[in-house]
């Protein structure tokens, strides 16, 4: 099953997906991971430095490219051989970077890499978690068209819940075979949750509440396979098996 | 003449070398069952042994020749088998031989490479940059202890080559000895490579502006380039 962690930025994804990860390598099912979010904050968050990146294979490409070989089976044996090599592993877990271009603007291409690598990979893992660059950019792009299952995540804010109601109405057009749920991060009480569900046209599976310990692994940029058993981590990963994706 | 003869009187020297010195065996018949296929994804956790890992040595050959200057269903090997290996890693080469008759050199090329590409073994994941001429390859504890062999793979390999139209005959050859054997087949690999590419560019851009050509060199020396190319600029070609 191929999941995507999707949301406005800032309403925690990242940390979602961290915890999701540590719930992965706890299970022992072999499970990609990917950070594909230019902004890298999954691998910080997992206290993993990955040696190459999604952007280093483009730019392994694009050399092959200029050098002549055009040869489109060559050039995807290439893809497969580098975005192995782009895989950092940690017992049954890969985990894969999108990475940073230097160039400022647009990811398009490093985008279209991310695709072909989720469709050429999620089938060979039995789990396959994606941290989605915030917004709908790249569910707009079909990016995400082998995702099975859209969490949306949302802090309580109206704004954010909105966010993941675009994303979900992008997703449903994009990839309409695939499930969605929200989860609503940084509850305070029970009652904000409430609210939030009383208005949303979103299913919600999940609420987590705003956790000390999560912040101070975050303020403290600790490694969350390190994160002892805590509220927060108890409600992702119930969450997690509500939208079916862990058992 | 043919377009490999260069590199395949190289690997037949090294194979001969080999034998003489007694540090060659003969893996034709392997008395197991032919191994099942099916891509894999080993990750470090479950691999037993990575072979082809480029910091220690790795290279992909695959050349042709002429009907009867393969010796079909030979599979042999220089350096430890799989369950030989004392360590965790060892160098890797796998040279591949088809002969038989080959009208258009450029889908007869893909055809084969495609063959490798395609063979797929369970339990061993293979990933090659084509470029790079290298091959790495990791072995899982499941496949181990089940006995996979390089012969398992020689065979899966000339099985697929014998497949393609126009082959008559297949070989393989392995090396784990070493980087040093290794690197004394890098020359002919790398020639190989070349002519390779010289080829899939007169095919693929259909441009014959030799003074520009970075393959100029190889093209003016290798009559069977020289051959394909008046072949393509008489329109001659599928």
């Amino acid at each position: 099953m191929i999941l995507a962690v999707c949301g406005k930025g800032g309403v925690g994804k990242t940390t979602v997906s961290a915890i999701g990860a540590k719930a992965l390598a706890a299970s022992g099912v072999k499970a990609l991971i990917v950070d594909a979010d230019p902004a890298a904050g999954l691998a910080m968050a997992l206290g993993i430095e990955p040696k190459r990146t999604l952007n280093d294979v483009r730019k392994a490409l694009i050399e092959e490219v200029k050098a002549g070989r055009r040869d489109e089976r060559d050039l995807a044996v290439s893809v497969d051989y580098l975005v192995a090599e782009a895989l950092t592993e940690r017992d049954n877990l890969a985990f894969l970077s999108i990475g940073r271009p230097e160039d400022v603007g647009c990811y398009c291409k490093v985008n279209v890499i991310l695709k072909d690598a989720i469709e050429m990979l999620g089938g060979m893992f039995g789990a396959t978690l994606i941290d989605a660059e915030a917004g709908i950019e790249q569910v707009n792009r079909k990016v995400m068209g082998a995702v099975d299952y859209v969490l949306l995540v949302s802090d309580t804010s109206a704004k954010a819940v909105r966010v993941a109601e675009t994303i979900r109405d992008v997703s449903g057009r994009m990839i309409p075979d695939a499930g969605a749920g929200l989860l609503v991060n940084r509850v305070r009480e029970p009652a904000e949750a409430d609210k939030v569900e009383s208005y949303t046209s979103l299913e919600v599976i999940g609420r987590v509440p705003e956790d000390d310990t999560v912040r101070e692994f975050d303020a403290g940029q600790k490694s969350f396979f390190d994160l002892p058993e805590c509220p927060a981590s108890v409600a992702v990963e119930s969450t997690l098996a509500a939208a079916g994706f862990l058992p | 003449m043919g377009l490999f003869d260069e590199q395949l009187t190289a690997v037949r020297r090294f194979i001969d070398e080999a034998e003489e010195a007694g540090r060659l065996r003969r893996l034709d018949s392997p008395e197991a069952e032919p191994w099942p296929s099916g891509s894999s994804l080993v990750l470090e956790e479950d691999t037993v042994l990575e072979l082809g890992n480029p910091s220690i040595g790795s290279l992909s050959m695959l050349v042709w020749a002429a009907e009867g200057e393969a010796h079909d269903g030979a599979v042999s090997l220089v350096g430890p088998d799989l369950a030989e290996a004392s360590g965790t890693g060892l160098p890797f080469a796998q040279v591949v031989i088809a002969a038989g008759d080959f009208p258009n050199e450029y889908d007869s090329y893909r055809d084969l490479r495609d063959a490798v590409y395609d063979t797929k073994l369970k339990g061993l994941s293979v990933r090659t940059m084509p470029s790079k001429q290298v091959l790495w390859c990791r072995v899982s504890r499941e496949a181990s202890d089940a006995g996979l062999s390089i012969g398992h793979l020689g065979a899966a390999l000339l099985e697929s080559l014998r497949d393609v139209p126009g082959v008559t005959a297949a070989e393989a050859l392995f090396v784990t000895s070493g980087q040093e054997d290794i690197s004394r087949l890098s020359g002919a690999a790398a020639g190989a490579r070349r002519l390779v590419d010289a080829m899939m560019k007169m095919y693929q851009e259909n441009n014959f502006d030799c003074e520009t050509c970075e393959y100029q060199d190889v093209c003016e020396t290798v009559m069977d380039l020289k051959q394909i190319r008046k072949k393509l600029t008489d329109g001659k070609a599928v």
